[in-house]
């Protein structure tokens, strides 16, 4: 330390203007010398190590392997940004060897973890994602440790190049050494990723996320979108109280972006634009939320032929009665994002909507009503005209909403009508789609119509079951439903065509199913027809024949394609047994002197 | 099976630059082409064997490339289906000599011009064949479009006052770029000079503003309309041709062909903002459920979403470098074109209505 005085400041400015080189100076090389900056501050580095072992020859050891650490890791973290891996690893290296006594010590640690974050990095880059995950993991485990055990806010590493008085405040100490762990995080979040361990990777997203958060190093609408964007992680495993959550924090956070006033207030029409789109991609979120809650709830409800369970309803009431009083233990257990003041917007947030099945329709309409809400909210900004695809989508949603109501509404009737909003939002939009440039979306349209006009048919049938004797306005109706609805199940299957207008000889994998059960249905379709003229009724037999007929030679043909159509397979095999004997019978009525 | 959707992939190997092969001996090439669909490429310890719709060695003519990739597509697009060519490889792998010829100014008449001018004339032949059949009763009328797509951002080559232009879609025409300017065509001659002079902003601005050309994507879009008049029935048709010349592949690290790098956090707050395409990759693997995700796709693939698969058709020339030097970026491309050919359009219908059968 005697060799000091003068010479160390020199040390140290020499130091300094490196890192800025590295960092800042750096961004504005020419690309034909892009790494011009760093290779200056790299020879500044060697001098500086070369001033620091002929000054501190018999100085303290341990300060001075702590000061050689500091300039290994920035030779290293130099070597590896100018794609020289090799020696970046060996400084790397270097840096951890010296720093390995000390490692749990506060002037080492946070040192000690960056080393182990940039081998991550590096060994990644190697395609060696084993070997980065070991890197990243012992650095997590040793912020741990030192938690533990210590916990004061550590030596930044730069400050072993700084005179005494410019040392930072234990503020400062302490959110750079929680953002280097924070790097650790997010990187293990990239490994865990890459080696699909999914579940894990979303767990440091989050952890990343709420970290973000409480040492504010986040931008509003990016974070409130990468939120969102975990929400549908988390809807995907049907694990709607932290979807919920995640939700909720993004919307609270998004409006903190609409608040904060811009700096210059020349915000351009285009920055508008884009939070005005940003907002809507969350309200998209939360309208999948809704949709899954209750289609979920759906599926636990449904009996066998897909309508309420009754029993299953009650049996799941009382389940939930009795999980109600363990619920807050529950709720503790969640990672929960923000600190006092944000928390309290998102509990407040949450609050509008439930996060458990709804067992009946008026929990199910709750739900119901708020996803609606979103799907305004979405389309305002994506508007049929400039946003087709999208805006349609969200439409897709509102429909499927409407859908999984009309489940828990127990009045025929009214069903009926929630299935005839759906029809009437969906074609008008159908109708003026090119199936040209949409051909995806005009085959998912034609498939939903006819599936709806199927439907309503079916709920025509059942409330005409309970009469009497069917009206002629019910027969009326039942006969044009069904008629719309193989209009539409043709017109997806005139869409398989190709240009010649020939159907397939084989179908293509992803429309199987749909083509199958297009076909089923239209089969069954001109069964339910209703007509008193007997000449009409045999016609009707004979197509919905024909139609049985296909499903059961094409399953012939190409026997995988039984797989996919099961029931319908089994159901048509009858039908084609049953139907000639009674088309025969019928006959025999027509001609009985034949 | 069924021809159709699936995108048809060709791999293009070009000879080596003069003196290659003789400083390098002869273990110079890190492939040889064993077939016309199938080429080999020298790794160790396992030597790789690929197989596409077609493999042009070195030899093969731009006459020939042209007829076994382009003409198919030219002339579906007469039928009104929306064609797409893509060139796809590094830097120096042959990407513009394959589809626009050598780098002299008059490439149109041109011995070796390549797949672009050949299209034009292709069809423009075909227009007016179609006219001399159908006499007065059939019309045509060809517009061009070219842009280039630089960091997200969308340029009108066409007119290089333009600032960043955006997408959007209309219900009856598609995506669309807003405000791009559109010139109408009369002949092959016509076509190419407005491409040439394009192409001529596009490497204006890769000096002026810095840009490398080979960062960007340039995609010159032809839009045919045929109007036949059938006693009082009026037929109008159209259709749209894309070449697309793609940025170098070894600028694409940020995109989905790279690879197992972590995404650097850096110095400055914003460094975590990479966040999202993680997350993202964790909702796509999600099991089929509803679900919405706020990242968008990037401009091409929004721009071009209706040439993958669904009615167009789609095909990729894939450029490689055989030099050993060029063995790391040789194998991600021929990665990715096999990944290309596995790409389609899902024509997922939302069927749910197992149990209803009653």
């Amino acid at each position: 330390a005697a060799a000091a005085g003068g010479g160390w400041a020199a040390v140290c400015e020499k130091f300094r203007t490196a890192r800025t080189l590295s960092a800042v100076e750096s961004r504005k090389d020419p690309e034909t010398e892009p790494y011009r900056s760093k290779y200056s501050a790299r020879a500044l580095l060697q001098e500086v190590k070369q001033l620091l072992s002929a000054a501190e020859e018999g100085g303290e050891a341990r300060l001075a392997a702590v000061r050689r650490a500091v300039l290994e890791y920035e030779l290293g973290v130099n070597h590896t940004d100018t794609e020289e891996l090799s020696a970046g690893e060996e400084h790397l290296q270097r840096c951890t060897q010296l720093l390995e006594p000390h490692r749990l010590s506060p002037d080492c640690v946070s040192l000690y973890i960056q080393a182990q974050n940039n081998l991550g990095i590096l060994w990644s880059e190697r395609d060696e994602i084993k070997t980065a995950q070991t890197y990243l993991e012992s650095a997590e485990a040793l912020y741990n440790q030192y938690m533990k055990e210590d916990g004061n806010p550590p030596l930044d590493p730069s400050e072993h190049f700084m005179a005494e008085e410019e040392k930072l405040t234990d503020q400062e100490r302490s959110k750079r050494f929680e953002k280097a762990y924070t790097h650790t995080l997010y990187y293990l979040a990239q490994v865990y990723q890459h080696l699909e361990m999914i579940e894990k990777a979303a767990q440091y997203c989050h952890t990343t996320l709420k970290r973000q958060l409480e040492y504010c190093g986040y931008y509003p609408v990016e974070w409130a979108l990468n939120a969102a964007t975990l929400s549908q992680y988390y809807l995907s495993k049907q694990c709607f109280m932290e979807s919920r959550h995640c939700l909720a924090a993004a919307s609270v956070i998004f409006s903190q972006a609409g608040q904060v006033p811009s700096a210059e207030d020349n915000e351009t029409e285009q920055d508008q634009q884009d939070l005005r789109q940003r907002k809507a991609e969350i309200a998209r979120c939360w309208i999948k939320y809704c949709l899954n809650l209750l289609q979920s709830a759906r599926k636990l409800l449904e009996d066998n032929i897909g309508e309420l369970d009754p029993d299953r309803q009650l049996e799941l009431k009382a389940q939930r009665k009795k999980e109600e009083d363990e619920k807050e233990k529950g709720r503790k257990k969640a990672v929960l994002f923000g600190t006092s003041d944000i928390c309290d917007s998102v509990l407040a947030m949450e609050e509008k909507v439930s996060s458990v099945y709804p067992l009946d329709f008026q929990e199910a309409r709750e739900i119901f009503l708020v996803g609606q809400n979103y799907v305004q909210e979405a389309k305002e900004f994506f508007q049929v005209d400039g946003y087709v695809t999208d805006h349609i989508e969200i439409v897709q949603d509102h429909s499927a909403l409407f859908k999984v109501l009309a489940f828990f509404e127990e009045d025929y009737e009214r069903r009926c009508k929630m299935h005839k909003r759906r029809i009437d939002m969906l074609e008008p939009i159908y109708a003026d789609l090119n199936p040209q440039y949409y051909l995806l979306i005009s085959r998912q349209l034609q498939f939903e119509l006819a599936d709806t006009y199927y439907e309503m048919m079916d709920l025509k049938v059942a409330i005409g079951n309970r009469l009497e004797e069917l009206d002629s306005h019910t027969i009326k109706k039942i006969n044009s439903l069904a008629q719309l609805a193989i209009k539409y199940y043709e017109l997806f299957l005139d869409s398989l065509r190709n240009p010649d207008k020939v159907f397939p000889e084989e179908l293509e994998e992803d429309v199987l199913r749909p083509a199958m059960v297009a076909k089923f249905h239209i089969a069954r379709l001109y069964g339910k027809l209703i007509t008193s003229d007997s000449k009409k009724q045999l016609e009707n037999m004979q197509t919905s024949l024909e139609y049985y007929t296909f499903l059961v030679d094409y399953c012939e043909k190409y026997p995988d394609a039984a797989r996919a159509v099961e029931t319908e397979l089994e159901l048509s095999k009858e039908m084609v047994g049953l139907l000639p004997t009674r088309m025969e019978r019928l006959r025999a009525k027509l001609c009985p002197f034949i | 099976s069924v021809e159709g959707d699936a995108i048809k992939v060709y791999v293009r190997v070009r000879p080596p630059s003069e003196g290659t092969v003789l400083t390098d001996g002869d273990q110079g090439l890190c492939l040889s082409v064993l077939s016309s669909n199938t080429i080999r490429l020298h790794s160790k310890p396992e030597p790789k064997i690929f197989t596409f719709d077609y493999v042009a060695n070195m030899e093969t003519t731009q006459e020939s490339v042209f007829s076994s990739v382009a003409k198919n597509i030219v002339e579906s697009c007469m039928n009104g289906y929306n064609g797409t060519i893509f060139a796809y490889g590094q830097t120096g792998s042959g990407k513009t000599f394959t589809m626009m010829g050598p780098s002299d100014s008059d490439n149109f008449s041109h011995s070796l011009r390549g797949v672009i001018p050949r299209s034009f004339e292709y069809l423009f032949f075909l227009i007016e064949r179609e006219k001399e059949k159908a006499g007065s009763g059939k019309s045509f009328l060809c517009k061009c479009s070219f842009i280039e797509i630089y960091n997200e951002q969308i340029f009108d080559l066409l007119d290089s006052a333009s600032a960043g232009l955006f997408l959007r879609e209309h219900i009856k025409k598609g995506v669309f770029v807003d405000g791009a300017v559109e010139q109408v065509l009369s002949s092959a001659a016509e076509a190419y000079q407005v491409l040439t002079m394009g192409w001529r902003n596009r490497r204006v601005a890769s000096t002026s503003m810095n840009r490398e050309s080979s960062r960007s994507h340039a995609v010159f879009t032809i839009t045919v309309e045929s109007m036949e008049k059938n006693n009082e029935i009026v037929n109008i048709r159209s259709s749209l041709l894309n070449l697309v010349d793609l940025a170098g592949s070894e600028r694409q690290k940020d995109t989905h062909t790279e690879g197992l790098r972590l995404k650097e956090a850096g110095n400055i707050n914003r460094s975590l903002s990479c966040l999202g395409q993680v997350i993202t990759a964790l909702v796509d693997v999600g099991n089929g459920k509803q679900r919405h995700i706020c990242y968008r796709d990037s401009k091409l693939t929004f721009l071009l979403r209706d040439s993958l698969g669904g009615n167009a058709k789609t095909c990729i020339i894939a450029n490689v470098h055989p030099g050993s030097r060029c063995f790391g970026e040789t194998l991600s491309t021929l990665n990715f074109a096999q990944r290309a050919k596995l790409i389609k359009n899902k024509a997922v219908v939302n069927e749910d209505t197992q149990g209803n059968v009653s």
